[in-house]
């Protein structure tokens, strides 16, 4: 217990090097996929607004508004794109997707701005709208509400597999130190039980006893050095504390 | 009862052989506007078992090839490709729907060299009559913009000009509304508020939030350009939560399925149908003052065509007369003229000359059929009607009926 009790510091001092390693990295890929993945919604986002845009000139120009609903129909079947709308120049509503109708917030509010958004429409969702402006404005613009939630549940699945990674290698960490920690510990505590039985006089003889000695490493020294004390009070039993390893190196088990 | 519906393919690739001439047909036989499909495809079915039963066109009788969209715009796509290159099909015809059709369009362009041309789609809409599709497809109906237009001058010279649009969110939908925006615009009017559905609603939906914001806007009058399941529910709630305003439908609404389910509804049916005006592009089946009703009546009863059974997915109660399946027998009326006229041999680069050809065709319903290069549309008249005692029937006095 007194062994593992100072090898504690080492193990805690391991967890917080690895939970502090976990915790950094894991924020620093959220904010990271959250802003890539923001980005590239946004992005995607306004290559489609401008699509519809470039397209809408010549419908919006020349020909019957439900080929135009007929094209942001088409395009509000893309996975992400809740809502499209397009204005004239005036305002006015020319085509849209929404049901029941245009949501009070939108049509009261419009301003013909084509600034990027973000709209909590009651009842419906959250919302990032970009817009595209239809023949550099003078014709209309084009909105398209890009679902928030949709965003969030990507920037989390992205998110939780990197965390996931992150966490599956800090519990492996864990107990590989744990474990390495234990291989060190083990041989010293079998030095300290090897001690207390020579303090006892009850270290002869032994298998267990005469492995450590045997041993040629730092244990083994200590061990030989422990034995060589022990029996220093006795003259006649310091030949066998110097035969005892196979190269008993007084000097090198005293740290020399 | 030999089935018109053929299951062969056109061994020329031209869509005609030596005893066949085949036309393809992609329409919804299911789904909630099944109605539309089945009941054009019956119309068109009595006249073409009419003349191939009397020897066919010059000796070719007529088969249609079908397929069921569902009223959806990609089905619909797919079975387009299949009767155009697979089938290979002489002719596409009865296409239901202009959310259908304004996608199959482009389509037509692409294969413009195979010449196969799209006639009389049961959609009013604007995509198939202006460029750059018009060359590719013959209407014989009028258009949602003369249907909406004569809708909303009526009830503009009766005092009614608050106006409101309850309509499906697609392009059948935004067809309609444009041409409530355009003829209103005409009055110094605008549309005073508007609400959506989407495609393919049933009867048993609500369309309570619907009519709560049309309500909101006090309007004198609705006009709804939708299907006639979610235009029934429309017209239930509206009545049902106090908005008691005369309720337009344009033709496309299949009247008498939007009668069918709110009588089947409600007991009190006339508190309900007594708001109702739909506009037609046919004269009504009940006038059988006019000869083609006469002989649509005749053929109707003497062929009573069953629905594609290969494509019904539920059973389905026929109706024994109905506007979509005049519509479908004058339809298939104006092409077998046209393949009359395009003669023993027929070709389809030869198609658009023999159309043009032909002037001043009496369908024997008192309108006059022309067609040139610039007339890709038989008819032009939009007649009203109003529901008495359970039928519906020509709208004569809109100030007494709505005033």
């Amino acid at each position: 217990m007194s062994l593992q009790r100072l090898f504690q510091k080492t193990l805690f001092g391991i967890f917080f090097l690895f939970g502090m390693i976990g915790v950094a990295t894991s924020v620093l890929c959220i904010r990271t996929v959250d802003s890539y993945l923001s980005r590239e919604y946004e992005a995607n986002s306004k290559g489609i607004a401008k699509t519809i845009a470039d397209a809408s000139v010549d419908i919006i120009l020349n020909r019957d508004l439900s080929v135009l609903q007929s094209l942001i129909d088409q395009f509000v079947e893309i996975q992400g794109i809740s809502y499209i709308y397009i204005t004239d120049e005036t305002g006015e509503f020319l085509a849209h997707t929404f049901v029941p109708g245009v949501p009070e917030q939108i049509r009261t509010g419009y301003t013909g701005s084509t600034e990027t958004v973000e709209r909590r429409l009651p009842g419906i969702g959250d919302f990032v709208e970009v817009s595209s402006p239809i023949l550099a404005g003078i014709s209309g613009n084009v909105h398209v509400g890009m679902d928030m939630g949709l965003l969030s549940l990507r920037i989390q699945g992205a998110i939780g597999q990197q965390v996931y990674l992150i966490t599956s290698i800090f519990v492996g960490g864990v107990f590989a130190a744990i474990w390495l920690v234990g291989l060190a510990a083990k041989p010293i505590a079998q030095l300290l039980s090897y001690a207390v039985r020579l303090a006892g006089g009850r270290a002869d003889g032994d298998d267990r006893s005469e492995k450590l000695l045997a041993r040629d490493d730092e244990v083994g020294h200590l061990a030989r050095l422990f034995l060589y004390f022990s029996e220093a009070k006795d003259p006649n039993r310091i030949e066998r504390a110097t035969a005892a390893g196979p190269n008993p190196d007084m000097s090198g088990a005293l740290g020399g | 009862m030999a089935p018109l519906t053929t299951t062969s393919k056109a061994a020329s690739g031209s869509g005609t052989d030596g005893q066949e001439i085949v036309l393809g047909m992609s329409a919804a036989f299911s789904g909630p506007s099944r109605g539309l499909g089945i009941e054009l495809y019956r119309g068109a079915s009595a006249y073409f078992e009419h003349v191939n039963s009397s020897g066919g066109v010059h000796g070719r009788k007529i088969a249609l090839k079908t397929y069921d969209d569902g009223y959806q715009p990609d089905p619909s796509v797919q079975n387009t490709m299949t009767l155009m290159l697979e089938d290979r099909v002489f002719a596409l015809f009865g296409y239901v729907g202009t959310p259908t059709v304004t996608r199959v369009l482009p389509m037509l362009k692409k294969f413009q060299d195979q010449t196969v041309y799209l006639f009389f789609p049961f959609t009013g809409a604007q995509a198939q009559r202006d460029p750059p599709y018009a060359d590719f497809a013959f209407n014989l109906r009028a258009s949602y913009r003369q249907e909406t237009a004569g809708l909303v001058d009526n009830f503009v010279s009766i005092g009614r000009k608050r106006i409101a649009v309850f309509y499906q969110a697609d392009a059948y939908g935004r067809s309609g509304w444009e041409g409530v925006r355009r003829a209103l615009k005409e009055h110094g009017e605008k549309i005073v508020a508007e609400a959506t559905y989407r495609r393919g609603q049933r009867f048993e939906s609500s369309m309570g939030r619907q009519v709560e914001i049309l309500k909101a806007a006090n309007p004198d009058a609705v006009i709804c350009i939708g299907a006639y399941a979610a235009c029934a529910a429309f017209l239930r709630d509206a009545v049902d939560l106090g908005l008691q305003v005369p309720v337009a439908n344009l033709s496309f609404v299949g009247s008498e399925s939007l009668l069918q389910l709110i009588t089947e509804s409600r007991p009190d049916r006339d508190r309900y149908t007594d708001l109702l005006v739909n506009s037609q592009v046919v004269p009504s089946y009940e006038d059988a003052r006019i000869p083609a009703i006469r002989e649509y009546r005749q053929l109707m009863l003497r062929y009573n065509p069953d629905p594609p059974q290969d494509l019904l997915e539920q059973a389905y109660s026929p109706l024994p007369q109905s506007f979509v399946s005049l519509e479908g027998f004058l339809d298939a009326k104006m092409m077998v003229k046209i393949l009359d006229v395009l003669g023993e041999n027929p070709d389809r680069t030869n198609l658009e000359s023999a159309i043009f050809s032909i002037q001043n065709y009496d369908l024997g319903i008192g309108e006059l059929v022309s067609f040139a290069p610039d007339r890709r549309q038989g008819l032009q008249t939009v007649y009203y009607t109003i529901v008495d005692a359970g039928r519906f029937v020509p709208l004569d006095d809109w100030k007494r009926r709505f005033a």
